[in-house]
């Protein structure tokens, strides 16, 4: 008789058996994405969340623990009531233009015309071209003596050099200005929330609703709309997050100006703690943002979970 | 027949062979550092940070010198030219770090008192380049050296002077010369009127930081006292100092001035317009290069003199060595021998590198006092007393981190502009101030 040989198998090491598990494996593979977040982010929030209670600063760096001090006199200064007003201006201001010209503008690219590919190529520029730059070109359109806006406005006798608006020199157009860039920078990414969106729909949907004798409008406003909401939603969060804590515009544009029309918390933040030295101050400022943003944040994913259908 | 096949990649397999991978190369490193870093040691390294300055030939000038006196000694200099925007987050950056340049240069206000625990003491340097080189002046004095122990942070290198500038040809129409506030007022507003406003800005940026104090203490205001003990700033004078401006920006001004940044009013003036800037001479370097015949029309002067004195904010330039620089003996001999070139640096600035010692470079000045490329020749001959009329922010006391503040902050700036655009009185306007100038003092005082 025959005797078959029973297969040897190799005895399957601890680690091997370990990794064979879905779960181990997901957690592994998923480790260095959440060490890089709790070294990036969350180290150097809890880092700011201790200046800002304590007595830090670049010309004596000291960890003496001084409770709540900071954030007293931070709200004690009128001009920080200033800055937090601009700052909910300028985020909720640019992110309202941002989405309606993004909303006109995926209208315009869903309808075929020649060169539609190249013109949704381009459209992204705005958002690629680093900010730096973009906010330059635009200082130099919103400049005092060489604006080009004003040159056309004077040109076509609509104003004289007198009566030219003052952009940057007038609190109201200066604040004006600093959303213009910024929606400006955030609709692209506008255009592409909403393309996303609206070809999800099924066309069946579309159509069923035009049969029904729903025009433009109510297509729009009754069935889209409802329909991409949460998409937008999610992109709106972005949005707003970035330009809560965007310094950049402010900073290259206006430096606060003018009389701190355009100061907003990033930038203030970023002139107590970095410029002036006195990081416990500057650390207390930007941690305003917090729960701000937090409560934004919950607010948006509460109503997208609610509109998810 | 043998059928080669592609093994089959499976979970294990990769997570094996990426580790070690991943394991070889970290550890790659590691094994080649010693002969490396025995490499590295052999060459010396000197390493410098600062602004790019105004005047792109004193930049080229630097960096030969530089590389000059590091093919002399053997040494390695990198210098690294940044915008000076970003010189205050680039010293917070090496500092919070502890690595970065050996020699870090600052402009204007902030860097020495306030990294002052970072930097190496400097004063046997300076005191050797006194000796040979004579005194620092009050402007040099201000933000380098430290009261309480008589030491000093970081080493002089120059200030940078305000002088006026006006267009001749319009002011010897009105018959009038802007030599002191009152005329600049008058005059201005007589020239406003053939479109030719005065141009000095109200925005937020270094110019009107500087100019709008030394018109400030032009009237006998001061934001603090010479101890730098107490805020003064709520005084007859200033209420009379911005009383001023306001008056000023109406009459004699534009809008446009609120927008402004630190080349505005260069533009202003090149562009024909303005009729009188308050400026350092790039702006009529610039205009030299741009359009000759203009340039000769414009005059330097002395700032205009104000009811309590003739004088002007400056900006004075430090280099600072990092406690932490690696090679702090290399930097100290490298500014030994840059103070001992000091005329040469003079020189390719084309004057706008103002001397910190007595006799830096002696006088007459090269350049200033004959300047071959201005008609008339001397015409920025005044500029060789400017020591005299110069201060920095803190007068008539220090610089410390609190007269920073109040400066980065644009307090001065913005109690200008609130009285001149009428959102206040000029006795509201020093009110707001003093209260902001207040908070930022009592908060310094507890932390230095």
């Amino acid at each position: 008789m025959a005797v078959i040989a029973e297969p040897v198998t190799k005895p399957v090491s601890r680690l091997h058996f370990m990794l064979d598990r879905r779960e181990v494996l997901e957690n592994i593979l998923i480790a260095p994405a959440i060490i890089y977040v709790l070294l990036l982010v969350g180290l150097p929030l809890l880092l700011a969340m201790y200046y800002s209670v304590s007595a830090y600063t670049i010309y004596n760096p000291t960890w003496q623990f001084v409770g709540l001090a900071n954030f007293t006199q931070i709200i004690d200064n009128p001009n920080f009531l200033q800055t937090l007003g601009n700052t909910f201006i300028f985020t909720f201001g640019s992110q309202l233009l941002g989405l309606v010209l993004g909303k006109f503008g995926a209208f315009l690219l869903l309808r075929p015309f020649p060169g539609r590919k190249i013109v949704r190529a381009l459209i992204i520029l705005p958002f690629a071209v680093p900010v730096a730059l973009a906010t330059i070109a635009w200082q130099w359109m919103f400049d005092s003596l060489y604006s080009v806006i004003n040159w056309t406005l004077i040109a076509a006798s609509i104003v004289t050099r007198e009566d030219a608006p003052n952009w940057l020199g007038n609190p109201y157009l200066a604040m004006l200005c600093v959303i213009i860039i910024n929606a400006w920078r955030f609709f692209p990414f506008a255009i592409v929330i909403f393309l996303a969106g609206i070809t999800a729909i099924p066309q069946d949907i579309i159509d069923a609703a035009t049969v029904d004798g729903a025009g433009f409008w109510r297509r729009n406003y009754q069935i889209i709309l409802p329909m991409i909401l949460p998409i937008v939603a999610i992109g709106l969060i972005f949005g707003i997050v970035f330009t809560f804590t965007d310094l950049s515009i402010v900073f290259l544009l206006t430096m606060g100006g003018p009389v701190g029309a355009t100061s907003v918390l990033g930038f203030a933040g970023f002139q107590t703690g970095i410029v002036s030295g006195d990081v416990s101050h500057g650390a207390a400022i930007s941690l305003f943002m917090l729960p701000v943003l937090l409560v934004v944040v919950i607010i948006t994913l509460r109503f997208i979970r609610r509109r998810e259908i | 027949m043998e059928i080669s096949r592609i093994p089959r990649v499976t979970r294990r397999r990769f997570l094996k062979e990426t580790g070690l991978t991943l394991g070889a190369a970290g550890v790659a490193p590691l094994i080649s550092a010693p002969f490396v870093s025995s490499a590295l040691a052999d060459t010396k390294t000197l390493t410098i940070v600062q602004w790019s300055h105004f005047v792109p030939e004193y930049d080229k000038w630097f960096d030969d010198f530089t590389k000059d006196w590091g093919s002399k000694n053997k040494i390695e200099v990198t210098v690294d030219h940044i915008p000076v925007a970003n010189v205050a987050a680039r010293a917070a950056a090496e500092a919070s770090a502890g690595s970065g340049h050996d020699l870090f240069g600052w402009n204007g206000a902030g860097g020495a008192h306030l990294y002052r625990k970072f930097l190496v003491d400097v004063t046997s340097l300076v005191e050797s380049v006194e000796k040979k080189y004579g005194k620092v002046s009050v402007i040099g004095r201000q933000i380098g050296y430290n009261q309480d122990d008589k030491t000093w942070s970081a080493f002089p290198d120059f200030y940078i002077n305000f002088p006026s500038m006006y267009r001749k040809s319009m002011w010897d129409e009105i018959g009038m010369k802007p030599d002191t506030w009152d005329n600049v007022r008058i005059g201005g507003a007589k020239l406003k009127a053939k479109g030719h406003p005065i141009g000095i800005s109200l925005g937020h940026s270094n110019d009107p930081n500087t100019t709008w104090r030394g018109l400030l203490w032009s009237f006998g205001g001061a934001l603090q006292d010479a101890e730098a003990k107490s805020i003064v700033l709520n005084s007859k004078e200033t209420v009379e100092a911005v009383k001023f401006v306001a008056a000023l920006y109406n009459e004699a001004m534009s809008p446009e001035v609120l927008s402004w940044d630190d080349s505005s009013n260069n533009r202003y003036l090149v562009a024909g317009i303005g009729s009188l800037i308050v400026n350092p001479i790039s702006a009529y370097r610039t205009y030299q290069k741009a359009n000759k015949k203009g340039a000769d029309d414009t005059f330097v002067m002395e700032p205009p003199k104000g009811p309590a004195r003739r004088i002007m904010g400056g900006a004075s330039e430090f280099y600072g060595i990092w406690k932490f620089a690696k090679n702090k003996e290399g930097a100290i001999e490298f500014l030994k021998y840059y103070a001992d070139h000091w005329p040469e640096a003079f020189k390719a600035s084309e004057g706008y590198n103002n001397p910190c010692f007595a006799n830096l470079v002696p006088k007459p000045m090269p350049i200033l006092s004959n300047d071959p490329t201005s008609t008339p020749n001397d015409k920025l001959a005044v500029l060789q007393n400017s020591d005299e009329w110069s201060a920095s922010p803190g007068y008539p006391g220090p610089s410390w981190p609190a007269v920073d503040e109040v400066y980065n902050d644009f307090v001065i700036c913005d109690m200008m502009a609130k009285a001149a655009t009428g959102a206040m009185t000029a006795e509201e306007s020093v009110k707001w101030a003093t209260q902001q100038a207040e908070a930022i003092f009592k908060k310094w005082h507890g932390k230095t």
